[in-house]
């Protein structure tokens, strides 16, 4: 098996390790939001934020971050497009509730794209008149790029995920309550906008990281399918996190051992899995407990 | 003279962009213990005068106190719940209404730290005070709307408020439904010593389940117990079609004692 080979070869372990290790990181954040993306609907928000990175990587690639080495380079190109992504959250979320956010998910999407797609051309071609490498194309946010992952994204993930998961667990009896019923929640000397604006950061962080690994697109697939899954096999909140869980870490990691084995890109092969999964979960008898 | 629960002194409320007051100089004492029916017709400003109790909207003019505090304070601290007309609650998600009530007490618990057993006895017990025993495992989802409503209030008065304010509490509930509800109401009232206002447009509502009536159309018409909802008062509060609406709620000048006589509901079930 390549997998196995991959990760236990001398040579190849540096390469692939992180790259699982980061996966499984974008697992934990992912799922543990999904349950709150599918239920309160937040799944479009997820775009118009994921598309905002747009932006960000268009600014990081004018300023020639591309050209910057090693951990540098990652966490200059991460922190400007968390800042892209975090503004289009907040500026979406000032907006009220879901049903009134369409109108901003849709300027923030467009605006972001148009901008990140003139700036990333720009940088190529300053980039192509100095003899210089081009930055990462449209494309590779699109669709994102696991081979170029290192021990620091892997890094970074972690930590990301810590905060997310860490930020979900300390907030976690206020954002239920807001996200199972916003009117009541503000009636009961809750603060609505406070726990949407701090929903919809943790939603930016798990995107941004996401989105270096599987890109914009496919950010938004894995921000949906584990919740989904897990909604389909149980009507018990414990189980139906626990489920995304299981369903978001096995898609990834499941859909990385694809991705080896049949030398598939990475990120399709994981929203592949978790397909699997659903199809599977909507055949499957609901769980009781 | 009971201490005052709430006191709107010469309140006004305009929406933005609106070019007349949704309320006008209403000057309202609600006493402890006592049970209100604010009644009046759509759009007559009272969900917006609940809010305001609530601390949810703040007047373009006069003041509200709630029990001494401003109602911000009050709401903060749990001394006032409410139970809003529609519900934003996203059913699909997957509790119990066990723990659909024990949510504003938990919000109020630190994160590492157990939801005490005192607190889930005071959720057991709004539970069976809202007679809500029989489905406390069950789902959210997979409630009727007499049920939801029920669990709705229990998770208002599991936090113990001394205030509690429904609005509309009675709409799409059949006869039989209302009389079981106001027996509720009857029993919250009594157990827990609840000031209670209902807002409705719905006479049998509050002339079931309250001790005084304030009619309200933008401005305060008059107070009175439910037996003074004579057609003339009724007239002045909905000022246009009163003979349709005493037909929809079929409701005559012993309306009040009425609601509470058996034959009277026979004879709404054979009107409706």
């Amino acid at each position: 098996m390549r997998t196995i080979e991959y990760l236990t070869s001398a040579d190849l372990a540096g390469l692939y390790w992180p790259i699982v290790l980061a996966g499984a990181a974008v697992a934990l954040c992912c799922s543990a939001l999904s349950v709150l993306v599918v239920l309160r609907r937040l799944a479009f928000i997820g775009q118009g934020v994921s598309h905002a990175a747009f932006g960000g990587v268009g600014i990081a690639a004018l300023l020639g971050l591309a050209s910057l080495g090693g951990a540098t380079h990652e966490l200059a190109m991460l922190a400007i497009v968390l800042c892209f992504c975090i503004a289009a959250a907040l500026a979406i979320a000032r907006f009220g509730d879901e049903h009134q956010a369409d109108t901003a998910i849709g300027i923030v999407l467009a605006g972001a794209m148009a901008l990140g797609v003139v700036l990333i051309d720009l940088a190529a071609r300053r980039a192509l008149a100095r003899g210089e490498p081009a930055p990462a194309g449209v494309e590779s946010v699109l669709f994102g790029s696991f081979t170029s992952v290192t021990e620091t994204t892997a890094w970074i993930a972690w930590i990301v995920a810590l905060i997310v998961v860490g930020g979900l667990w300390l907030g976690r009896r206020q954002i239920v309550f807001w996200a199972f019923d916003p009117g009541a929640c503000e009636a009961f000397g809750l603060e609505r906008a406070r726990l949407r604006a701090v929903v919809m950061v943790l939603l930016a962080l798990a995107i941004v990281v996401t989105m270096r690994l599987a890109g914009v697109i496919l950010a938004t697939a894995l921000l949906v399918l584990p919740g989904a899954i897990a909604l389909r096999l149980s009507r018990r909140w414990v189980t139906v996190l626990a489920l995304a869980h299981a369903a978001g870490l096995l898609g990834v990691l499941g859909g990385l051992v694809l991705s080896f084995e049949a030398d598939l890109q990475p990120g399709p092969s994981v929203v592949g899995v978790l397909l699997v999964l659903l199809a599977a979960a909507s055949l499957a008898p609901k769980i009781k407990a | 003279m009971a201490e005052a629960a709430i006191e709107f002194c010469d309140v006004s409320f305009r929406y933005p962009q609106q070019d007349r007051d949704a309320l006008q100089g209403i000057r309202l004492v609600v006493e402890r213990g006592e049970r209100l029916g604010i009644l009046g017709p759509n759009g007559g400003g009272k969900s917006t005068l609940l809010k305001l109790a609530m601390g949810l909207l703040t007047p373009t003019s006069g003041s509200v106190r709630v029990l001494g505090l401003s109602p911000e304070q009050a709401r903060r601290e749990g001394r006032i719940a409410s139970v809003a007309q529609r519900p934003t609650a996203e059913l699909a998600f997957p509790l119990s209404v066990r723990q659909v009530v024990r949510m504003p007490i938990g919000a109020r618990v630190a994160p590492w730290r157990r939801v005490p057993e005192a607190n889930e006895r005071r959720v057991e017990r709004a539970i069976a005070l809202v007679g809500a025993t029989a489905y406390a495992d069950r789902p959210i989802g997979a409630l009727s709307g007499g049920q939801l409503q029920r669990v709705l209030i229990a998770r208002a008065i599991a936090c113990h408020p001394e205030i509690l304010v429904l609005d509309e509490p009675t709409v799409g509930v059949d006869v039989s439904g209302q009389r079981q509800f106001a027996e509720m109401l009857a029993r919250l009232h009594s157990e827990l010593d609840l000031t209670i206002v209902i807002v409705s447009h719905d006479l049998r509502a509050i002339a079931a389940g309250c001790d005084r009536v304030a009619c309200l159309n933008r401005t305060l018409h008059s107070h009175t117990a439910p037996d003074g909802l004579t057609p003339q008062v009724l007239a002045e509060v909905f000022s246009h079609d009163v003979e349709a609406i005493f037909g929809e709620v079929h409701i005559d000048a012993h309306a009040a004692s009425a609601c509470d006589d058996p034959r009277h509901q026979q004879r709404s079930g054979a009107d409706s």
